[in-house]
C-alpha cells in the first residue's frame, strides 16, 4: 500500500473583499492500479480514457496541456467537467461510468493520472 | 490580481525507483476570455443523509452565452467523526465519486444546462462540508412577492 498526498491551494485577492488563501491537503491509500503522469492525444471525437469495469474506487487527476483548445470531459451522457488551456480537476470516481474525453477541435494533449484506492 | 489554483499530487512510494511529484496552477477566469472572475460564494453546510441536495446554481441562475467554462467548483468533506461517512458526488444524476472525511475534489464545472446541476447527498450519517464556487454570473433569484 503506498500512501498519495493531494494538496491544492486556492488564492483570491479579487474575487471578494474577504481574501481567499487556502490550502487543503489529503492522505490516500492506493492499493491497486496506478496510472503515472501520462500523456494522450485527443480529437473531436470521444475516448474513453477510464473504462468504468477496469477500476473500483479511485481518483482521477486530469490536466489540459494545451495553450488555447478547451477539452470536454464526461461520464457517460452529458458534459460535466470542461477544462480550459493549462486547467486541471482532481476527484474521486467510483467507477460508475466511464470517463470520456475529447477536444473541441485540433488534437491536444490531455495528461492525465489514475490512483486506484 | 487573479484567482488562482495549484495542485501538488505526490508520494515517496507509489512508484518502484523514484517518487511520484505532480505540480500544476491554473488562474481561473471567465467563460472564454482571460478577465478575472469577479464572483464566488464559500460556506461550511452540514448534511443530513436521506435526500440528494444540489450544491451551486442552476446554469438558467447565471449570465451569460457561454458559461461552461466560467464555473468552478471545490468541495471538502470536513467529517472527522466516522470514517464510513461520506458525500456521494454527481453531476446530472450520475453519481461520480465519494468524498470521504477528509477527501476533496476541485473540478471546472461545466453548468452547460439545468440538467447539469452538482449533486451531493450525505452517507452513514450527518456530514460537514465546505465548498468554494467561482463564477463568472450569478444571479438572484427573483423576489417572491
Amino acid at each position: 500500500m503506498a500512501t498519495l498526498t493531494p494538496t491544492l491551494t486556492l488564492v483570491s485577492t479579487d474575487a471578494s473583499s474577504d481574501e481567499i488563501n487556502f490550502s487543503v491537503t489529503d492522505s490516500l491509500n492506493v492499493t491497486k492500479n496506478v496510472i503515472s503522469p501520462s500523456k494522450v492525444a485527443l480529437s473531436t471525437g470521444d475516448l474513453t480514457l477510464f473504462a468504468a469495469a477496469s477500476y473500483t474506487k479511485s481518483y482521477v487527476y486530469l490536466r489540459n496541456t494545451d495553450d488555447t483548445i478547451v477539452m470536454d470531459i464526461d461520464f457517460g451522457t452529458q458534459l460535466s467537467i470542461q477544462l480550459a488551456a493549462g486547467e486541471f480537476a482532481f476527484f474521486p470516481w467510483e467507477s460508475s461510468g466511464n470517463i470520456l474525453a475529447k477536444s473541441a477541435s485540433g488534437t491536444p494533449y490531455l495528461e492525465y493520472a489514475i490512483f486506484e484506492a | 490580481m487573479a484567482t488562482t489554483a495549484t495542485i501538488s499530487i505526490s508520494s515517496p512510494d507509489l512508484l518502484p525507483g523514484g517518487s511520484l511529484s505532480i505540480n500544476a496552477s491554473a488562474t481561473l477566469t471567465k467563460a472564454g476570455v482571460t478577465a478575472d472572475l469577479d464572483q464566488k460564494e464559500s460556506g461550511v453546510i452540514k448534511l443530513a443523509t436521506g435526500t440528494e441536495f444540489r450544491l451551486g446554481p442552476l446554469a438558467t441562475e447565471m449570465s451569460g452565452d457561454v458559461h461552461d467554462i466560467g464555473s468552478y467548483i471545490y468541495i471538502c468533506n470536513n467529517t472527522t467523526e466516522d470514517a464510513t461517512r461520506y458525500i456521494d458526488w454527481g453531476i446530472n444524476e450520475t453519481m461520480i465519486g465519494r468524498l470521504y472525511a477528509g477527501d476533496w475534489m476541485f473540478i471546472p464545472w461545466n453548468a452547460s444546462d439545468d440538467a447539469a446541476e452538482i449533486e451531493i447527498e450525505a452517507q452513514g450519517g450527518t456530514n460537514i462540508i465546505e465548498y468554494c464556487f467561482f463564477n463568472s454570473d450569478f444571479i438572484l433569484p427573483t423576489a417572491a412577492s
